[in-house]
């Protein structure tokens, strides 16, 4: 019989939010419970906005595990009870199931460097949206980040090529830097962007270490109560000295990440999941980078509310203003006159929408008056 | 074959970029000692000619290449744009033309220098997280002082609320294609006969905004929502909503989209009709006085009641909103009015300089032949 039992404050529920939404970018569920982190996510969704607003704040959230032997499903309960004494329950089904983590061994991981989250937030926004790889390296003195799309030759297609953006800075602009040079790490765009934003919202200084390509990176960085740690597999090439090659140390049982497994504390350790690698939605990564099967990426994700669901980030307010010359976009079906408008308000309030509810297998929700 | 220039105005750029964007995914750019030319010419829908003074965007400005200086390129938009957005904040950016592993690129360099505030944001993240964290930062704040000391060109730096520039370097690689003299020969300003009625339009927000609207109406009566049947033509035709634009020389500009529900306009007066300069006709005074704008002049009226002297065009309400997304660069509008033939809009930019060559931008759409016009 599992009993597990907790309740989380709104900044919390806040900050469960933030890392579910950063997870769900790898995977579509969260290993420490095993529950659907889609569905997880969408029990936050939309509360988030009321935890900051003023009327429909929640006061607390809870969460149970129900699991009794006499129970054909599990389920995990999650109670958002609002201050203005409306509770909504959502129960998940989840599986119980064996956590697998990714193995790091942080003693082989000798090239490292720490850096201010918020500088990496400005590196990634001038990635081109559809680049697929990132090779880290550095050279005299200067780290430099490079988004690029492995080449179409095709000549007629060579114009559809996305655009391959080069970040450099000084390694003076890191918190600590100490890496080899020239060891060119590939890792994807779309988890670094994942984590660096996430890494951003916490305001923290993002640390990496790895050894060598073919071998995982980690990045970690934590702050209020968090820690979070991602294990990534890497690809890339040396093309420079040839790297100090520790010996295969696959078996090694220095995991240096304290576990996490089927604890209470789910608040505290988001992060850790199964070995999340690269993997990209078009799948036309080379056989190089490692991909795990079953990483597929979860095509719903970006209907998820996400901050970086705009492709195209803003570098200054201006253009705001100057999205407004943008050709409108008409959805032929819609309607737009006014009084359909009513309408189309309670729909996104009452997101997850009902569709999204049978796909993600919440329970119907049970709204109690008190 | 060498292009290097260091970009200014880049709002500029960017903007105008991102207006040409709008109305197709590649241009041809052709650059040569004194201007540069952006064309779009797609299967259909609007056509883009667009010429800019050098001086406009570029200064520091070689171009070498062995048709007499000439570079015509290839060119995707929307890259381009995205290449041009990340150098907004730059303290500086260049453009040159490169090959890399035998493939050509414009390449953009764009340097920005960013005074951080390292220190001070992390003491104000430490009071707000208690405690602990406080401790933490206060540690970390020392370590970050130690390091100004250390690397720091001004040690004068000594305290918590000051930071440091950092310097970053972003190299954006658009991929294009070189294109042989052969190929773009037969590139010409769109031609067309002499426009019935010139007019300078009203603020284009106000027009796009409008124009945005009727387009929803035509789209929503189409699909049987109010009027039922409205527009069937045109979704037989395969074709967009149609929007009418008529303007006369007596300053009136009408826009109107019809359907059988509904017939809404809405007219603009007191606009201006710009006198023809006897230079630029052919044929001088008098080519001015049998030019068609001419003979409009005697028909209509100030207020637009009359239904004589309009010079009318229909338009696809979606290919008029692309082309409303010249509006951001904020310059004049000119739209010529060849009568159910062709509209033509130039869009001049005029430089800060006093007497400075102004750019012109010219979009002109043509129609395809539609029941509606032969009706």
């Amino acid at each position: 019989m599992v009993s597990l039992n907790f309740t989380l404050s709104p900044e919390s529920s806040v900050k469960i939010h933030d890392a579910l939404l950063c997870l769900a970018k790898f995977s579509e569920s969260v290993s420490i419970e095993a529950r659907q982190d889609k569905a997880l996510l969408s029990v936050f969704k939309g509360r988030i906005a009321d935890a900051r607003g003023r009327d429909s704040a929640i006061d607390r959230c809870e969460v149970s595990v129900q699991e009794r032997p006499d129970e054909v499903e599990c389920r995990l309960v999650v109670k958002m009870v609002h201050n203005q004494g409306v509770t909504k329950t959502y129960k998940l089904t989840y599986e119980s199931v064996e956590v697998m983590h990714a193995l790091f061994d942080k003693n082989m991981a000798q090239n490292r460097w720490k850096i201010q989250a918020g500088c990496l937030k400005e590196f990634i926004e001038y990635f081109g949206p559809k680049t697929e790889q990132l090779d880290i390296y550095s050279e005299d003195g200067r780290v430099t980040f490079m988004s690029f799309t492995e080449k179409i030759t095709d000549g007629k297609n060579i114009l559809k090529h996305p655009l391959q953006t080069a970040v450099s800075a000084s390694t003076a602009d890191f918190e600590e830097f100490s890496a080899q040079e020239k060891l060119h790490i590939i890792i994807s765009v779309k988890d670094f962007k994942a984590i660096v934003t996430h890494a951003d919202n916490l305001r923290a200084d993002m640390s990496a270490c790895y050894s060598q390509p073919t071998r995982p990176l980690q990045f970690s960085y934590g702050g209020e109560g968090m820690h979070c740690e991602f294990t990534l597999m890497t690809a890339g090439d040396y093309r420079g000295t040839p790297a100090p090659a520790p010996s295969h140390a696959v078996a090694s049982r220095s995991i240096s990440r304290a576990q996490s497994t089927a604890s209470a504390r789910t608040d505290n350790h988001p992060a850790p999941v199964e070995m999340p690698p690269p993997s990209e939605s078009g799948s036309r990564a080379s056989t190089r980078r490692n991909k795990v099967p079953g990483s597929a990426r979860p095509p719903a994700s970006s209907n998820l509310q996400q901050p970086q669901s705009d492709p195209e980030p803003l570098f200054v307010p201006l253009e705001e203003e100057d999205r407004r010359w943008d050709p409108v976009v008409y959805r032929d079906e819609e309607e737009t006159l006014g009084w359909t408008l009513a309408r189309t308000t309670i729909t996104s309030l009452t997101t997850p929408s009902a569709t999204q509810l049978q796909q993600l297998d919440l329970q119907p929700t049970t709204v109690q008056r008190v | 074959m060498r292009f290097k220039a260091t970009i200014q105005n880049i709002h500029t750029f960017t903007k105008f970029t991102a207006s040409l964007a709008s109305l197709g995914p590649v241009a041809w750019v052709r650059l040569d000692e004194h201007e540069v030319r952006f064309t779009i010419i797609p299967e259909q829908g609007t056509q883009v000619w667009a010429v800019l003074s050098i001086d406009t965007i570029f200064e520091h400005y070689t171009i070498q290449s062995a048709a007499a200086n000439v570079i015509n390129l290839e060119v995707p938009l929307i890259p381009l744009h995205r290449a041009l957005k990340s150098a907004l904040k730059a303290t500086s950016a260049s453009i040159r033309l490169t090959k890399k592993d035998n493939l050509p690129f414009l390449v953009l360099t764009i340097t920005t220098n960013t005074f951080t505030h390292n220190a001070l944001s992390s003491t104000i993240t430490g009071f707000g997280g208690g405690g602990g964290p406080h401790a933490q930062s206060d540690s970390t704040h020392d370590t970050r002082n130690d390091s100004y000391d250390f690397h720091g060109p001004t040690p004068s730096h000594d305290f918590g609320p000051s930071g440091r520039e950092r310097e970053t370097v972003v190299t954006q690689d658009i991929p294009i294609r070189v294109l042989g003299q052969a190929s773009v020969e037969g590139i010409h300003e769109p031609r067309c006969r002499e426009p019935d009625v010139h007019i300078l339009l009203p603020p284009l927000m106000q027009l796009k905004s409008i124009s945005d609207r009727f387009t929803k109406l035509a789209l929503t009566s189409h699909d049987g929502g109010t009027g039922g049947g409205g527009g069937r033509n045109a979704a037989a035709s395969g074709l967009g909503p149609r929007l009418e634009i008529a303007a006369n020389m007596h300053g009136c500009l009408k826009l109107s989209i019809r359907t059988d529900a509904m017939n809404i306009s809405s007219v603009w007066t007191g606009l201006s009709n710009p006198e023809l300069d006897a230079g630029q006709i052919e044929g001088g005074e008098e080519g001015i006085a049998v030019h068609p704008s001419t003979r409009m002049k005697e028909l209509g009226d100030a207020q637009g009641k009359s239904e004589e002297g309009w010079a009318v065009c229909r338009i696809d309400g979606r290919d008029w909103g692309k082309v409303m997304s010249v509006g951001r660069l904020g310059g004049r509008v000119i739209a010529c009015f060849c009568h159910e033939h062709a509209l033509i809009l130039y869009v001049y930019l005029s430089n800060d300089e006093e007497g400075g060559d102004e750019s012109v931008l010219t979009v002109s759409e043509s129609l395809p032949v539609s029941t509606e016009k032969m009706s």
